[in-house]
């Protein structure tokens, strides 16, 4: 059993960044935005490299230890740098590397997976990284207040819904909620809610769809819910009053957005809405252009939105 | 949710009753009497228990708060998806009524809602889903799309250590036996390539040094897969059987 999954641990000067498949892909406006948020508040990540993807939540129905092996390699490599702590952009990353943290706890699966770990040219893995998203990293480094601090240009007339989809900060046994300090809450998470506060946004308030399921798991093997779940995060939120919607997911995002042409044709046009990632508005009330937050990406087109607010 | 002992709820008028000489007639609701169920076979609780994803099963004293919460179930609305009921059925070992679900059973989206709030520490959703493999490995449920498509995606991501998720869509639809007319793939994917952001066949990106890692990792599952094979013996029914209700 190792000591620092029970606790938040030492905590890494520059902690590794684990960008999984989607931010170095189809989530690269992602990236882009984390970066420039990370720098514009004076922080930084140390990338992982020669990592491989996770295994999201598909492979574990095959195989459960080969679902444990693909993040372990990481958490592997992260140790192999020295650092203590993780932070990944994507839930789905957040989930399946914090699994592994709690099934490596168990004695004999450590030693099973560090052996094809090694097998394999891997470092072994001693079960002491942390893992956060980078949500929780940015709430728990830089907070609300150096955000209002370093805010340019406020977010006036954003009404967002903020939307922190499945996997974010559940369940508990992975994330460690009430053991490791500055984890936000599995049910009423509200990290994303102070942040864009405090960057001037105005956050809906009673957004009921905050952690309900995008179907992403199931995008292409079952439609019907897919699209009937990132229907109702675009359909409540425009209920509780907003006019965008953000993600903290790539998952979730491109899912929703995928999702656009099926939505209007289901619901009718009124239920669309912008999305954008949560660092990309985050991006632009610190002073980066809508080009430089490559809000553009976006299929829901939150550029053409934020420019008619005046944003440059 | 049907209740599997209807004679559990059901007033029974009992007109002429004594036991040990005490006359006891009247509206009886719980009236347990001896029997025999010929059709429960623990197998499938056992083999579930048996995995390291469902060895929690024993754990659920069936209070139903994942089911409450279940997006499936109340979000979307699909009453039939009933994950307490499912492990029910798999601890009493009623199969015949569990393979009623197997068109139901593999919808669960893994959001993982149930997991966070089972005051029993069940990994319900692994545990459902272990459940479902015990289906479709017995034959007692055909393949699902879910099924399909987690197979294409291990196999895609143990190639080169990052997904190339156009490949993975175009192996996930000839699978499928789907075909998504071209131009609605161009117009959603051009954009994506041109913008760098998809890249796929000799472009895909790969994980450097990973040929190795590959071997042993598909030595693993390979393992894994006989290993499921030789503990559950032969499928019972053919591959089409058991469909849902």
């Amino acid at each position: 059993m190792s000591a620092s999954s029970e606790s938040r641990g030492p905590e890494d000067a520059v902690p590794a960044y684990y960008p999984g498949c989607s931010l170095d892909g189809l989530g690269r406006a992602y990236e882009v935005s984390c970066q420039i948020v990370l720098k514009k508040l004076g922080l930084s990540l140390d990338r992982i490299v020669d990592y491989n993807c996770c295994g999201a939540t598909e492979v574990k129905n095959l195989s459960h230890d080969v679902s444990v092996a693909l993040p372990a390699r990481n958490l592997a490599l992260a140790r192999h740098m020295g650092r203590h702590e993780v932070v990944a952009a994507c839930n789905g990353c957040v989930y399946s590397l914090s699994r592994a943290n709690d099934a490596v706890r168990d004695e004999g699966t450590r030693s099973r997976i560090n052996s094809y770990l090694g097998a394999g040219g891997s470092p072994t893995y001693d079960g002491g990284a942390s893992v956060q998203h980078v949500l929780e990293f940015l709430h728990h480094r830089a907070g609300p207040s150096r955000i209002r601090q370093a805010t340019r240009r406020p977010l006036a007339g954003l009404k967002v819904a903020p939307y922190y989809g499945c996997l974010y900060s559940r369940p508990k046994r992975y994330t460690g909620v009430g053991r490791i300090p500055g984890t936000d809450d599995p049910e009423h998470p509200h990290f994303l809610d102070e942040l864009l506060a405090a960057a001037g946004a105005e956050v809906v308030a009673d957004y009921p769809a905050k952690t309900i399921c995008c179907g992403g798991g199931h995008a292409l093997s079952d439609l019907e819910v897919s699209v009937a779940f990132s229907a109702s995060v675009l359909h409540e939120a425009r209920r509780a009053g907003a006019n965008i919607v953000a993600t903290i997911c790539p998952l979730g995002q491109i899912n929703i957005e995928n999702n656009l042409d099926r939505i209007r044709q289901a619901y009718g046009e009124t239920v669309l809405l912008p999305v954008a990632y949560f660092t990309q508005l985050l991006a632009v009330a610190l002073g980066a252009t809508v080009r430089e937050a490559r809000l553009k990406d976006n299929f829901s087109r939150p550029d053409l939105f934020l420019r008619n607010r005046g944003f440059p | 949710m049907p209740i599997v002992e209807p004679s559990l709820v059901e007033v029974r008028r009992s007109e002429k009753l004594e036991m040990d000489g005490i006359d006891v007639s009247g509206d009886w609701n719980t009236f347990l009497e001896p029997r025999v169920h010929g059709d429960l076979d623990l197998k499938v609780v056992e083999w579930v228990r048996a995995q390291p994803q469902g060895d929690t099963i024993s754990r659920c004293w069936q209070c139903g708060t994942c089911t409450a919460g279940c997006c499936v179930h109340t979000d979307y609305g699909l009453e039939d998806f009933n994950p307490r009921y499912f492990i029910y059925l798999a601890q009493i070992g009623y199969e015949e009524e569990l393979r009623r679900y197997a068109g139901t059973i593999w919808r669960c989206v893994s959001c993982n809602k149930c997991v966070e709030r089972c005051p029993k520490g069940v990994k319900v959703e692994e545990v459902v889903h272990t459940i479902g493999t015990y289906l479709t490995a017995t034959g007692q449920a055909p393949e699902s799309p879910a099924d399909r498509f987690d197979r294409a995606y291990t196999e895609n991501l143990l190639r080169r250590g990052i997904l190339d998720e156009a490949a993975l869509f175009r192996t996930y639809e000839r699978l499928e036996g789907r075909r998504t007319p071209p131009r609605e793939i161009l117009r959603l994917g051009w954009n994506l390539l041109v913008s760098g952001r998809l890249r796929t066949g000799p472009l895909a990106r790969r994980t450097r040094g990973w040929r190795r890692m590959r071997a042993v990792l598909e030595r693993v599952l390979k393992e894994d897969q006989r290993s499921r094979r030789s503990t559950l013996g032969r499928p019972k029914l053919p591959r089409n059987g058991g469909r849902g209700p």
